[in-house]
């Protein structure tokens, strides 16, 4: 009878500590990402590279994911254009979807997967190998060298993504529109410029930079916190992208919620 | 992958070169794409021999199914309340009316939040899974292994995960528009002091929404597998191939869901303009 | 022989025909000709990274050279496809340099795997066959252990218990004895040198440990950078003048 009920403690024990290890390793590293910007010291080949590997390496996926989800958000727009035979609002109906949640979260969702993911083994191999350990030995601050010239290339780069995923999106929608909806591109145009406001696209931008926030802490302290070997970076990336789906999803409310 | 871009002392040469650079991508498309059908086309054939592992599969489901539960539960439960506040505060400043926010918010949920996102959430946690178990086989020489014991990979390790996966997607989805639907019920509830009554309407949703929304969840259930085992089978370069695998893992399921999901939008869309 | 012979008999078991591979650029096996014929046992040495394992898992239909043909028992492995190879494996066992035994099953589990997989075992044969061989290699009771909870040593041991489990004619080792101490690698060779003798088997070794080989294998195999620098009997390659076949046999014979 104590057995059973003591397993149960144990598991619940066991999930609430990793939890807060992660929760706790997160806030940490947010915190000293901060202390290591003030004043910012960057190394500036490290960063120039990151932001090549960030931004251009991830600029075909987020593309081709733009153009998709915006055809798609056209697709199901149509649906009720169609059925009221309101056409001129499917620029408005199909552009305001995507500028203000579905392009950011989805290019965001892309972006932890491609880069996010990409960064964490990266650093995790670093760590497994024992090369962060051998940086130290040579006075080198991985916080600096490392983490600093990801996390802000992750910011910028998730921003100027969003921004040409946007318009991508809008391209994608408006090709839909014609081809496979029969709405002329010149009405849907309209529709986007009478109907959308600049601040539905700034919205977007501003998640954009949450995001890039986000999964950038998130993404270095599972890296950094690897152990275990290859199966440990496996791990690691596993829980690293599920952590930054669910902060999209729960900056993507909050930043929701304040701007109304 | 040997295309025979080498002269006989194994350089190429400037012509070989510019293909190369110019080829690359596209032959990595290309073998990604053949990979994968191949995978799949395997996977059917060994299911429809019969030859299932079928305490594996259990075990796949529990991997699948149930640890996914409380990953889902947070995310989509968030996504209805975004949705449902997005729609309700514009609908409200055009219109002033929100009679029919929650009739369409299921309308939507079933037609292509439900499945969809919760597909890339399981494309994301079991995505990464799957590749990073088999990619690990892979270097540690198991699948090596497994063929010199003439037990195919595909039939031990891929198929397995390909039923349940289909299965559990399904479930999940169900679970995911049930929890996403609650969430958004309660936004509507205390952010816009709506009447339960009033969100709760059924009346708008046809025999199609549903069919639409399962037939989702069933392909998407069966490709992300197929995508994520073919990854990690093509796993090379010892341990750090792994996590290479892991994040190609990721990627490759994402838009796998992304551009499955503009082909079944564009069907349902040819079906529902006929049913209405 | 399991699958239909289509050797002339005569012929030899093993034909590796002109065969070259190359990896970004690198030639990593260069036009390597071998014969093995029935019952010999071929030892693969030569330093790290000359392409031992490479040209093991070649021969084995693990990996397409990029020209040249491999034959085993008349059949040609490298346009076979998996399904055909699988049929063609059952009569072969190999030993994997990193013991490759699948980490979620237990030893019972894994060693007796090919006895599974070729089918017409009952599960008390199989149970029977397993106990006899770990029993041979002194692993009486880790049946119920998982390869993660094994020592080196151990894994080694299971690992050439699922090779031999199912009494094939056709054994690749690669590197039995890597990473083991002195004890453990006599014991291993003592097992190679009886399953030799007890069936008459053909065998490609892959070493480092010339002393060890030096007694199981009828025929040697230099490589270097994927070249085949020699090929032939113990006798010819103490008498070998190649500089290379030189320092390494010599290597040895100091102690």
């Amino acid at each position: 009878m104590i057995n059973p009920l003591r397993r149960l403690f144990h598991v619940i024990g066991e999930q609430f500590m990793s939890l807060a290890f992660d929760v706790g390793g997160i806030c940490l590293m947010t915190w000293r990402i901060f202390v290591a910007l003030s004043p910012p010291r960057l190394d500036g080949p490290e960063t120039w590279k990151n932001l090549y590997n960030v931004g251009v390496k991830s600029f075909p996926i987020v593309v081709v994911t733009a153009i998709f989800t915006g055809a798609i958000m056209v697709l199901q727009a149509g649906l009720y254009v169609k059925q009221y035979g309101a056409d001129g609002l499917l620029g408005w109906g199909a552009g305001f979807s995507v500028l203000r949640e579905v392009g950011p979260i989805m290019i965001g969702l892309m972006f932890s997967g491609r880069v996010g993911a990409n960064n964490t083994a990266e650093l995790g191999t670093m760590k497994v190998t024992e090369q962060i350990d051998a940086l130290r030995a040579l006075a080198i601050n991985p916080l600096h060298y490392l983490v600093l010239p990801r996390f802000l290339a992750m910011i910028l780069m998730l921003f100027l993504l969003v921004v040409i995923g946007d318009l991508t999106a809008l391209v994608g929608g408006a090709v839909t529109s014609q081809y496979l909806l029969g709405v002329d591109t010149e009405l849907f145009y309209w529709s986007l410029v009478t109907y959308i406001h600049l601040e539905d696209f700034t919205s977007g931008l501003a998640k954009a930079a949450a995001f890039g926030f986000a999964i950038g802490v998130i993404s270095c302290h599972f890296g950094m916190t690897v152990s275990g070997g290859a199966v440990g970076v496996g791990r690691a990336v596993n829980n690293s992208v599920v952590a930054s789906a669910i902060a999209i999803f729960v900056l993507d409310y909050f930043i929701t919620f304040v701007i109304q | 992958m040997s295309v025979e871009t080498e002269r006989a002392d194994g350089q190429r040469g400037f012509v070989g070169n510019f293909l190369y650079g110019v080829g690359e991508p596209v032959l990595f498309v290309w073998e990604t794409l053949t990979g994968i059908f191949r995978t799949g086309a395997q996977a059917s054939f060994y299911i429809l021999r019969g030859r299932i592992n079928w305490r594996e599969v259990m075990s796949q489901c529990h991997e699948i199914g149930n640890r996914s539960i409380i990953f889902i539960t947070f995310t989509l439960g968030f996504l209805g309340m975004i949705l449902v506040f997005q729609s309700g505060f514009q609908a409200q400043k055009i219109t002033g009316d929100l009679q029919l926010l929650g009739a369409l918010f299921l309308q939507i949920l079933l037609r292509e939040f439900g499945p969809t996102i919760t597909a890339l959430m399981i494309a994301t946690r079991v995505g990464t899974g799957i590749a990073a178990e088999i990619g690990s086989m892979v270097v540690t020489e198991q699948v090596d292994a497994m063929r010199m014991n003439a037990a195919p990979p595909i039939q031990y390790l891929v198929v397995p995960r390909f039923i349940a996966s289909t299965v559990m997607m399904v479930v999940l989805v169900i679970f995911a528009v049930a929890v996403c639907y609650v969430a958004g019920l309660f936004t509507g509830i205390y952010a816009f002091n709506l009447n339960p009554l009033t969100f709760v309407n059924l009346t708008f949703i046809s025999w199609a929404d549903v069919l639409i929304c399962l037939t989702k969840a069933l392909v998407y259930g069966m490709a992300i597998p197929i995508v994520a085992s073919y990854t990690g089978l093509a796993t090379h370069g010892g341990s750090a191939g792994v996590g290479w695998a892991t994040t190609q893992s990721v990627v490759n399921c994402s838009l796998t869901v992304v551009i499955l999901d503009f082909i079944l939008s564009g069907l349902s869309y040819v079906l529902l303009t006929f049913v209405q | 022989m399991r699958l239909a012979s289509k050797r002339k008999s005569g012929d030899p078991m093993i034909v590796v025909d002109h065969v070259t591979k190359f990896y970004h650029g690198e030639t990593v096996l260069d036009d390597v000709c071998l014969e093995l014929g029935e019952g010999t046992n071929l030892g693969l040495i030569g330093p790290g990274g000359a392409g031992k394992s490479l040209l093991l898992k070649t021969i084995a239909g693990l990996v397409k050279p990029d020209r040249g043909s491999v034959y085993v028992d008349g059949h040609n492995v490298t346009r076979m496809k998996e399904t055909e190879l699988a049929e063609l494996r059952f009569d072969i066992g190999m030993l994997f340099q990193n013991y490759a035994l699948f980490d979620f099953m237990d030893v019972h589990g894994n060693v007796g795997f090919p006895l599974r997989q070729v089918g017409g075992y009952t599960e008390e044969q199989i149970a029977a066959r397993v106990s006899e061989l770990l029993s041979l290699v002194s692993l009486p009771n880790i049946g119920h252990q998982y390869p993660n909870e094994l020592s080196g040593g151990m894994k080694k041991r299971v690992a050439f218990c699922r090779a031999v489990a199912t009494r094939p004619p056709i054994l690749f080792y690669d590197d039995p004895t890597m990473g083991l101490d002195p004890v453990t690698s006599s014991k291993i060779f003592i097992h190679l040198r009886r399953t030799q003798q007890a069936g008459g088997t053909t065998a490609v070794t892959v070493s480092h440990d010339i002393g060890g080989i030096a007694d199981i294998c009828d025929k040697f195999a230099m490589l270097d950078h994927g070249r085949l620098i020699f090929h032939g009997t113990p006798e010819e390659i103490e008498r070998s003048d190649v500089r290379l076949v030189k320092q390494f046999w010599q290597g040895v014979s100091d102690d």
